[in-house]
């Protein structure tokens, strides 16, 4: 059997995030995917779960996560949706990347990391659910927005 | 995630191993939340850590950020490339010296 995709769901808590990065580093191990694009979506599926987690559930409620990602010839294409409150990641300012070090502030780091990674990032809120969206190619790809 | 530290050439070596994310970043933020007796240079050797979040650049750029109020040189070194992408995307490389190995770093500070 050749695995192609992988459907996760687990709670909103950040323990779950060993099992998460191995079952990733199992699914880009089984696909033969490159380094740099299975780096990319341990990163991306890191930075999206940690940030619904923290800032999601302000009330402390259970809830639940999902992780999809498919195997398509030349690309991953990654899907996280949770239950916690709306939030458009991608709406959000952007980091100061420019100013000096005592001056840097790196709220929103982790959204700019992984929108500069990837091909195409997109979000929704769909049925109660936050959904974004990402493909990152197996390829050369982007990156190449170096910040000034 | 592991983490050593040792002095070769006046510098104080840091080595972290492994995995930098928002599990493991306190320990190595503890680790480097003082700045040692004798304001030695400072070298961050990541030969061997295997990845870096956010929540690890947060770690670095605080103890950057507090060697240098203390007039204290920080670098770091031999870095993999997917960490070496994450430093460059996050801007982190125009801020902070990196090298290509602790050869390069020592010989830089002095």
């Amino acid at each position: 059997m050749i695995i192609r995709e992988i459907d996760l769901r687990l709670p909103n808590q950040l323990s779950q995030m060993e099992k998460l990065v191995a079952a990733l580093e199992f699914f880009t191990e089984t696909c033969a995917i490159p380094p740099k694009p299975a780096y990319r979506l341990t990163l991306a599926v890191d930075e999206f779960v940690n940030n619904a987690v923290d800032y999601g559930y302000g009330d402390g409620r259970p809830g639940e996560i999902g992780v999809h990602v498919r195997h398509l010839g030349d690309a991953l294409e990654l899907t996280l949706t949770d239950d916690g409150d709306p939030f458009d990641p991608f709406n959000a300012p952007p980091p100061d990347l420019t100013g000096s070090l005592e001056e840097r502030r790196i709220g929103g780091l982790g959204v700019h990391l992984v929108r500069t990674m990837a091909d195409s990032f997109a979000y929704k809120r769909e049925d109660g659910r936050n959904v974004v969206s990402l493909r990152l190619a197996l390829g050369e790809a982007p990156a190449s927005s170096a910040p000034a | 995630m592991q983490i050593d530290r040792f002095i070769e050439q006046d510098v104080i070596i840091t080595t972290v191993k492994g995995r930098l994310d928002s599990s493991s970043s306190h320990k190595l933020d503890d680790f480097l939340a003082e700045i040692p007796a004798g304001n030695n240079a400072i070298l961050l050797d990541f030969a061997e850590l295997t990845y870096i979040s956010s929540a690890g650049l947060r770690v670095v750029l605080k103890a950057t950020k507090l060697a240098r109020s203390h007039g204290v040189a920080l670098a770091i070194c031999s870095l993999v490339p997917q960490v070496h992408e994450v430093f460059d995307v996050s801007g982190f490389t125009t801020l902070i010296p990196i090298h290509p190995d602790r050869g390069a770093a020592l010989a830089s500070f002095a």
